[in-house]
Formats: C-alpha cells, sequence, structure tokens
C-alpha cells in the first residue's frame, strides 16, 4: 500500500468516527443542570430508539411518553409547584448504546428530573450507568434483561415485567390453562433464539416448568440474524413426541418458525410463546393468516380490560392514524411513574424525586397485579404478564381470568 | 483468481495438463469424491447423533433447498468477483433493493410474486449498470481499499434509504396457492422448491450465457486477461459494466424467487451476506457453478450443524469450513491454483 493510499483510508476512518460522534453533545456543568431545572417547565427525559431498524416501537414510545406529559398538563400540570407545566424533552438512541449514554448524559444536563426508556436491554444498561453516576431516576419502560439488577443501583427503576418473570408465568400459566382444558401438558419442547434473550427465557421457564413436575425437552436454540428456515428444527421437535412447543424469539424469526410448524404438523396440544416477540403483534396476525390461529403468548400487554388503556388507545389511533402498541403504554405509564413523584416531592431536586418514586404507587395502564411499586432492587413488583391468544384474527387477552376478554381454547388448528 | 469456468477458463501455463477433447480434470474428481465421502461421514454422525432418521433427512432436505437460495445470491457476487476482481459488499443491499421491489409490485398491483422476476431482474441490472458507471468505474475503485470503503458506503446508503421510504416494520411477500408435500416423510414447501428449482436454472442460463454466446466469450476474456482482450477489439470498461449488472441482476431474480420465503426487512441483506461470501471462497471465487454447488454445501452444513450443537449458532459450523477451505484450499472446492 502506497503512503498515499494509506492516508486516504486513515482520513476516511477518522471521517466515519467523527461522524459517528456527533450524536452527542458535550455535558454542561452540573451547576447548570440544577439552574436548568428550576425555571421553565418541568422536564422529563425520554430516551428511545427514533431512526434505525427500531424506529417504528421507537417512535410508538416517544409519542406514548407525550401523550402521558399532555394528559398532565390538560390536567392542571404539577400542582404542588404552583402548576408548573411538564415538557418533554426527547433524545434518539438510535438502538446503540453509546449513543443513548451521550444522549442520557446530555437530557440530563438540559435539566431533565428523571429519564424513561429505552426499549433495547443493552442500551439501558448504559443509560443506566449515567443515570446513577448524575443521580438523576431513570425509569425503563421497556427493557426485559434481568442483569440491570443485579449491580444494586439506586436511581434505577422498571415498569415492565421483567424476562424472568414472564417466563415463569408463561410456566404457571400452561399448567393451569392445560389442566383446565382437560389436557394436562406433559412435556413441552423449547425453541428460542439464542441470545441473552431467549436462552434466558427458555432457562427461567425451564426452572419453573420443573418445580411444576413438567417434563421438559429437546432445548432447540438457533440464531435470529441468520436463521433462513426452522424446518428440521420443528422435525425435531416432532420426533421428541412434546405436546406443547414454546418459543422465545424475534419477529421475523417466530414467523419462520410458524411457517415451519404449519409444514410439518407436529402432535402438539399448544404453540406457547414465551415473551415472543410476534405472536401477539396485531402484524402478525395478518402476515401468518391462518397459519398463527390459536397461538398463545405470555407477554407485557397494555390492559384491554381497562377502559381507560382504551380511551388512551383510541385517543392515540386518532391523532397518529396508528394502533398504538404495548411499547407506548409503557413508556405512558414511566413518564407517569415521574411526574407523580415531582407532584409527591414537591421538588424538582431528582435526589428527592427519586425517593417518591421509591415509595410511590402508580396506577398502570397496563396490566398488573396491582399499582406499580417498586421493591428494593427497582423492580415493580407488581409488574404481571397477561396470556394472549390469536382468535378468530385478533389477539385477545385470555388468562389469568380477571384480566381476561375472551377463553383461552388449549387447541391447535391442524388437529382435532 | 480468475477461473471463472471450471473446466477452461483460466489455464496456467505451467501447471496446464495436455489439451484433450474433453477435459476430465481428475484432481477435481478427486475433490468431488473427498467431499461426498465428508458428506456421507456427516450424515451418517448425524443420524448416530440425533437417532432419528426423519430428522437428519428433514435436515437434508431442507439443507439442500435452503443451499439452492444461497447459491442463487451467491451466483451474482461471484460473477463480480470473478470478472472485475470487485468485492460487492452491496449485494446484500441491493437484493434487499430488489425485494422491496418485488413487494411493492405484490402489495400495490396484486401481482403474482414470480411474475415481478420479470420486473426485479432488469431493473436490478439497470441499478448495477448505474452503480458500476457512477461508482466504481472510476480508477479510485481500482484499490481493494476504496472498494471496500465505496461498496460499504453504498450497502448503508441503500439499507437507510429504503428505512426512510418503507420503515423498519418488517413485511411479508404472500405466495397464493402456496403448497407443501412430503417427500418420504420430509417436509417440502413449494416456495423453497421454487427458489431451489430458479436457482439451478438461472446458474443454467449464466453457464450457458458465459460459454455460449460472444458476450460471454468476451467476459471470459476480460476476466482472463484484461489487456490481452483489449487488444483483440473488445471493449473492456463495456463488459466490466455489463459484468456487474448482471452480477446484480442476479441479486434482483434471486430477491424476486426468495421474497415469499423470507421476511422483507431493510437489513435483510445482512441475513445473507456472510454466507453469500463463504460460499463464493468455498465455490472458488468466480466460479458460477462452483456458486451453485457451494450453496448447497454451505446448507447442508447448516443444517447438520444444528443436529451436532443441539442448535448452537448454526454459523459455526459454516465458519469452521470456512476456515478449513481457506487453510487446506484458498482457491476454493472448484477454483484453480493462481500462479
Amino acid at each position: 500500500m502506497s503512503a498515499r493510499k494509506l492516508i486516504v483510508a486513515l482520513g476516511a476512518c477518522a471521517l466515519l468516527a467523527i461522524v459517528a460522534g456527533c450524536g452527542g453533545s458535550a455535558p454542561m456543568g452540573a451547576a447548570d443542570a440544577a439552574g436548568q431545572r428550576d425555571k421553565g417547565p418541568v422536564k422529563i427525559g425520554a430516551l428511545h430508539p427514533v431512526s434505525g431498524s427500531n424506529a417504528v416501537d421507537g417512535l410508538q414510545m416517544r409519542r406514548g411518553a407525550q401523550l402521558a406529559v399532555d394528559a398532565i398538563n390538560a390536567a392542571g400540570g404539577i400542582k404542588s409547584l404552583g402548576g408548573r407545566k411538564v415538557e418533554l424533552v426527547t433524545g434518539d438512541t438510535q438502538g446503540k448504546a453509546d449513543i443513548g449514554q451521550s444522549e442520557a448524559q446530555r437530557l440530563i444536563s438540559a435539566g431533565a428530573v428523571g429519564l424513561v426508556g429505552t426499549y433495547q436491554s443493552a442500551v439501558s444498561t448504559n443509560v443506566a450507568v449515567v443515570a446513577e453516576r448524575n443521580r438523576v431516576p431513570f425509569v425503563m419502560d421497556v427493557t426485559a434483561t434481568d442483569t440491570i439488577f443485579a449491580r444494586g443501583y439506586r436511581y434505577v427503576f422498571r415498569v415492565q415485567p421483567g424476562s424472568k418473570v414472564i417466563a415463569t408465568a408463561a410456566a404457571q400459566y400452561l399448567k393451569q390453562v392445560s389442566e383446565q382444558s382437560g389436557k394436562p401438558v406433559h412435556k413441552v419442547a423449547f425453541l428460542h433464539e439464542q441470545s441473552d434473550f431467549g436462552s434466558g427465557a427458555a432457562d427461567a421457564f425451564d426452572a419453573a416448568a420443573q418445580q411444576l413436575g413438567i417434563a421438559l425437552g429437546p432445548n432447540i436454540s438457533y440464531d435470529a440474524a441468520s436463521v433462513s428456515d426452522l424446518t428440521a428444527q420443528i422435525t425435531q421437535v416432532k420426533a421428541s413426541g412434546a405436546d406443547v412447543l414454546a418459543i422465545a424469539g424475534y419477529y421475523r424469526d417466530s414467523l419462520l418458525a410458524a411457517k415451519a410448524i404449519a409444514s410439518v404438523k407436529p402432535d402438539l396440544s399448544a404453540v406457547w410463546g414465551v415473551s415472543n416477540g410476534a405472536y401477539d403483534q396485531p402484524k402478525f396476525v395478518s402476515d401468518a393468516g391462518q397459519l398463527g390461529d390459536r397461538y398463545f403468548n405470555t407477554n407485557y400487554h397494555y390492559d384491554a380490560t381497562n377502559p381507560q388503556t382504551t380511551a388512551l388507545r383510541e385517543q392515540y389511533q386518532r391523532t397518529f392514524g396508528d394502533p398504538m402498541r404495548t411499547g407506548a403504554v409503557l413508556s405512558y405509564d414511566a413518564v407517569q411513574v415521574i411526574a407523580q413523584a415531582v407532584e409527591k416531592a414537591g421538588s424538582t431536586d431528582p435526589e428527592k424525586v427519586r425517593d417518591a418514586i421509591a415509595a410511590g404507587q402508580v396506577a398502570p395502564l397496563t396490566v398488573g397485579k396491582g399499582p406499580i411499586e417498586f421493591a428494593g432492587n427497582g423492580d415493580n413488583s407488581n409488574a404481571a404478564p397477561v396470556l394472549m391468544q390469536v382468535q378468530g384474527g385478533q389477539v385477545k387477552q385470555v388468562y389469568p381470568p380477571e384480566k381476561a376478554e375472551s377463553r383461552p381454547e388449549y387447541q391447535v388448528t391442524w388437529r382435532p | 483468481m480468475n477461473n471463472l469456468d471450471t473446466a477452461q477458463a483460466v489455464v496456467d501455463p505451467d501447471t496446464a495438463p495436455p489439451a484433450r477433447r474433453f477435459p476430465v480434470d481428475r484432481s477435481f474428481l478427486g475433490r468431488a469424491g473427498v467431499v461426498a465421502v465428508v458428506l456421507v461421514v456427516a450424515v451418517v454422525v448425524a443420524l448416530l447423533r440425533s437417532g432419528s432418521g426423519l430428522v437428519v433427512w428433514q435436515s437434508v432436505v431442507t439443507g439442500i433447498l435452503t443451499g439452492g437460495l444461497y447459491g442463487l445470491i451467491a451466483m451474482g457476487l461471484t460473477l463480480i468477483f470473478g470478472v472485475l476482481d470487485i468485492v460487492n459488499f452491496a449485494h446484500g443491499a441491493l437484493l434487499a433493493v430488489a425485494m422491496f421491489i418485488s413487494f411493492g409490485l405484490v402489495d400495490t398491483t396484486g401481482m403474482h410474486p414470480y411474475l415481478t422476476l420479470l420486473i426485479a431482474t432488469p431493473a436490478l441490472f439497470l441499478v448495477g449498470a448505474i452503480v458500476y458507471r457512477g461508482l466504481l468505474s472510476g480508477s479510485g475503485a481500482r484499490s481493494l481499499e476504496n472498494q471496500l470503503l465505496i461498496t460499504l458506503g453504498l450497502s448503508l446508503l441503500l439499507e437507510n434509504g429504503l428505512l426512510m421510504f418503507f420503515g423498519a416494520e418488517p413485511k411479508s411477500i404472500k405466495l397464493p396457492g402456496e403448497f407443501q408435500f412430503s417427500l418420504f416423510g420430509a417436509v417440502v414447501a413449494g416456495s423453497r422448491l421454487y427458489a431451489f428449482l430458479g436457482a439451478i436454472a438461472l446458474g443454467g442460463v449464466l453457464f450457458w450465457l458465459l460459454r455460449r454466446t460472444r458476450l460471454g466469450t468476451a467476459i471470459r476474456a476480460v476476466a482472463a486477461n484484461g489487456t490481452g482482450a483489449q487488444l483483440v477489439g473488445i471493449n473492456v470498461r463495456r463488459i466490466h459494466m455489463v459484468t456487474f449488472a448482471i452480477g446484480t441482476a442476479c441479486a434482483g431474480a434471486a430477491a424476486a424467487l426468495a421474497g415469499p420465503l423470507v421476511t422483507v426487512s431493510p437489513t435483510l441483506g445482512e441475513q445473507f451476506n456472510i454466507t453469500a461470501f463463504v460460499v463464493v471462497v468455498l465455490g472458488g471465487m468466480g466460479n458460477v457453478v462452483g456458486a451453485l454447488v457451494g450453496g448447497l454445501l454451505i446448507g447442508l452444513v447448516e443444517q447438520l450443524t444444528t443436529i451436532y450443537l443441539g442448535g448452537q449458532s448454526s454459523l459455526l459450523g459454516v465458519f469452521v469450513v470456512f476456515v478449513l477451505v481457506l487453510f487446506l484450499r484458498p482457491q476454493g472446492l472448484f477454483g484453480r491454483k493462481t500462479a
């Protein structure tokens, strides 16, 4: 390589590095941030991936957070602060951990009393570090991984049920629903994508199923990024004689699995999604059509039995011309958590807001066992997943009974 | 490196066998034999490992069908590499573009997915020609690092352009009258069979084009010796552009055939790019038939790895093969040694 070429290549690399680094701006001093918080509207920071491959969900969530802020302002703002308005300051994580981190720093410097976000576990892990260092509360709306709570953070909270809670509930619901329908489950095969998300769900499900006396096997993993056919894996499930197939995957691969199941037709009583990224999406219903009918999924969900949630979703649909997804409802809840804490603390001091969050209770619009309240580690102790099923082209909540819109139909379409 | 054609395209005068009427390459047969033996052993081991004949049989069938798809995608890539010496990192992104063309047509006009082949292929031919003329034909693209930056940049541009216009929401192309049948117990989906047959047909067309047409002869001449080709009056720049366009058109055809099997998203290219590169290396860079066979082998390796390792990343097995090939036979299974 000639010296000139080397210089050109290095120059190009430097240029790329500069472009990549443009996302964040230099943090201002802490004194500035405190000054920013005391005047003007109370600022709540929202960090979501609004560009990049998760932009659809990121935008949904930012709008959900905005609707919460609008609702608070319409009701007269923060009353304990003399009716100060609330303002949503937003950052785009682009789905990247480092950009999430610099955006979090920027929003805190701009005077945010708390942050909500971020949709992706890896990004949340980085934002949590920034929140902790700056002593500003960070309320996670969507973040599945449980490992964040192992660090003993003081300023980090989570609204959604974590991956272990969902997988454990999935096993319990399976046992209960199968027994109620007179076809008690005897052996579960688990198909999951191989990263932290899928294998974490499989491990937690296995642990819970073992305690319930359910036989397990085989446990099959695949690479969600590169898989292009799951027929062989589903044949393995068929050969194993399992009567339930549990699946933890993202959208694309879970749809592939549904296609493979429709081809192989294994002798199953149920297809059981575990925090599955496809089987409770209206999009799955239209993409899979008949193939997806009667699929179950245990996941976090907006509370379809709560009239307030219904009203919010209708408002969203009217405003943005798009059905409101669960992620956006969780963002709405997360903003409420911070706003109500500011109201209770009567202060924009992040330390006091943090204490008010830790001690507070907020009625959620997503499914829960009760009000949002946080355990010592910051996780929502009343977060609860719900069992959903595709029935006649619609996703319905079917279990537990107090949250059910319809009765579970424990059978598959291709077997009597 | 420019071994466009197994039988006789590039012959190194020092090592070339004496010319025969039907050149049967002994060492080639030997290699094919070794590959066959390895495959048989692999299947037997899989049988012992899984204990179920049906599971292994299904894996073999799925491997071959998926492998056809990989071969289909790799064919265009290998053609471009063989003739132009360009490692086209934008191939996957161009495939995604074609898939969105196909999706757009099916979605708006209700056209049959396979009919979009007739539009996606020429459209991509055109895109390929434009990309070559606009970005790659300049002298800047001669060095490897510039090619890398240009094609990687192009793939980023295309991916993000698709994201901007179509959004990240995954989309499906529905195949009307999708069917399936059982082949000795293994399930074969109609759409996969069509993609597989399409791959073989396309491989045949490319082979015919390269061996039996004036254009093909010119392409092979340029691949073998650019200066020589120029001396006998071949417009090398034009041939380069046409070859790049044909290679890209292959991605267009692959997209229309594979559309009903995959979920269409702007980042779809990433899913196939790595596999396609491995296939190209395995089959011998620049060898179109090698790409098809390499695709089948990689499809099988992927599926059998799933049985051996209980479904850890199937790419693991693919990369083991990749490293072995680079180590033992860097010119690929069907390539010839370059001087």
